[in-house]
């Protein structure tokens, strides 16, 4: 039976940290901190520098008064956060900010063979060959596809978040989600 | 082609759910517990209670004068309204009701025209004046004269303005209501020689 503070909303916990309680800080902390790791190593690519983010978010987080704004979510609101801090690392090194790239997803389309269910159940389970076929996909694609895996956010909040039109991350999650299959499946014998 | 389907295609939620069971990868431990102790040690102090707030507004000097400015104001404004109407000026009122109900019994005076002396006609006015016995009903029933307003007693004539016309009035020869006058004068102004009063003022 969940005890009444694991009912309590992620905005609720902010505002009790706000007013003074650290322990509530803590619950909110332990309920996010795996996917916004996961999400920055994968979108980094660089595990020292998703902990330098990382870091940098939850401090942000912490010295900061403001509350998520209108209709957002606490969760939107911490990647979104996330996502500002790692573009401006990159900006800060000269890093060319991938995620920015303009991308036209018709040209990334391939033909789709992998929908059967037989083929879903034979995906690679590797670590190593998920890690790579997240990788093997375009930046914006793979953000996406991320936020959608590790943020558990809404298409909807995805738009809102990255700033394109729903449609668009519609369709850069089809083609994620194809590419993935397709890469996962090829290679395990039939 | 863009896929507009709202409703998530289940073979792509099984994907999701593929990664996510099969996905490693935590936080190092000693980032874990740097950011809890920084959240704990800058944890904004817990606001104080109502009570507390307003407790700790008080021993600061500025709140403290103003509180003691409103109380002061409030306590003086309350006098005010509730201080005592003075005696005499509720006597006033109710001289001028009885005078009224008194008139016939100065009427029955002998009605010569010359001024009867003060020392007879002060009696018979005490005698017909003087409040009965007090009794609980008699006092009921003076509360409302008690509770007239200073205004009403304010707007009555002064000792002097009496006096005048009284003396006007004698001068007319209108010795009735002189005798009326004097009366409804000693009865407001009982420790004053009226006669003596007249007499100077007459004189003057």
């Amino acid at each position: 039976m969940p005890t009444p503070i694991d009912s309590v909303s992620d905005e609720s916990l902010l505002t009790r940290y706000r007013n003074g309680d650290g322990a509530s800080f803590e619950i909110l902390y332990a309920r996010h901190r795996q996917g916004l790791y996961r999400f920055l190593v994968s979108l980094s690519n660089k595990a020292e520098l998703a902990e330098e983010v990382f870091q940098d978010t939850w401090l942000s987080l912490i010295r900061s008064a403001t509350q998520p704004q209108g209709r957002a979510s606490f969760r939107t609101w911490l990647f979104q956060i996330a996502r500002n801090r790692l573009i401006d690392h990159w900006r800060k090194h000269g890093v060319h900010n991938p995620l920015h790239d303009s991308y036209d997803e018709q040209l990334h389309v391939q033909p789709d063979d992998t929908a059967s269910p037989e083929r879903q159940l034979s995906l690679s389970r590797d670590q190593a060959r998920l890690e790579a076929a997240l990788q093997a996909l375009p930046e914006d694609q793979r953000e996406v596809f991320l936020l959608r895996l590790h943020g558990d956010l809404e298409l909807p909040q995805i738009a809102a978040l990255t700033g394109v039109p729903l449609e668009t991350v519609k369709s850069r999650l089809r083609y994620a989600q194809q590419k993935l299959q397709r890469l996962l499946a090829e290679e395990v014998p039939a | 082609m863009i896929d507009s389907r709202q409703t998530p295609d289940p073979a792509d939620e099984a994907l999701i759910e593929h990664f996510r069971q099969h996905t490693r990868g935590e936080p190092p431990a000693s980032l874990d517990a740097f950011i809890l102790a920084t959240a704990q040690r800058e944890a904004p102090a817990p606001r104080p209670g109502l009570w507390k707030r307003w407790w700790l507004a008080c021993q600061r000097p500025r709140w403290q004068m103003a509180f003691a400015t409103v109380a002061g104001v409030a306590l003086m404004i309350g006098l005010v309204l509730r201080s005592p109407v003075p005696q005499q000026e509720l006597a006033a009122p109710a001289s001028l009701d009885e005078s009224a109900s008194q008139a016939p019994v100065v009427a029955a005076a002998p009605a010569k025209p010359a001024p009867a002396p003060m020392a007879r006609i002060a009696p018979q006015a005490e005698m017909a004046l003087a409040p009965a016995p007090a009794s609980p009903v008699q006092s009921l029933a003076d509360e409302p004269k008690a509770r007239m307003s200073k205004s009403a007693a304010v707007a009555l004539p002064s000792l002097e303005q009496g006096l005048q016309e009284i003396l006007r009035l004698r001068q007319a020869g209108d010795t009735k209501a002189a005798d009326e006058k004097l009366l409804a004068l000693h009865k407001r102004f009982p420790k004053e020689d009226l006669p003596a009063r007249l007499e100077a003022l007459q004189k003057r």
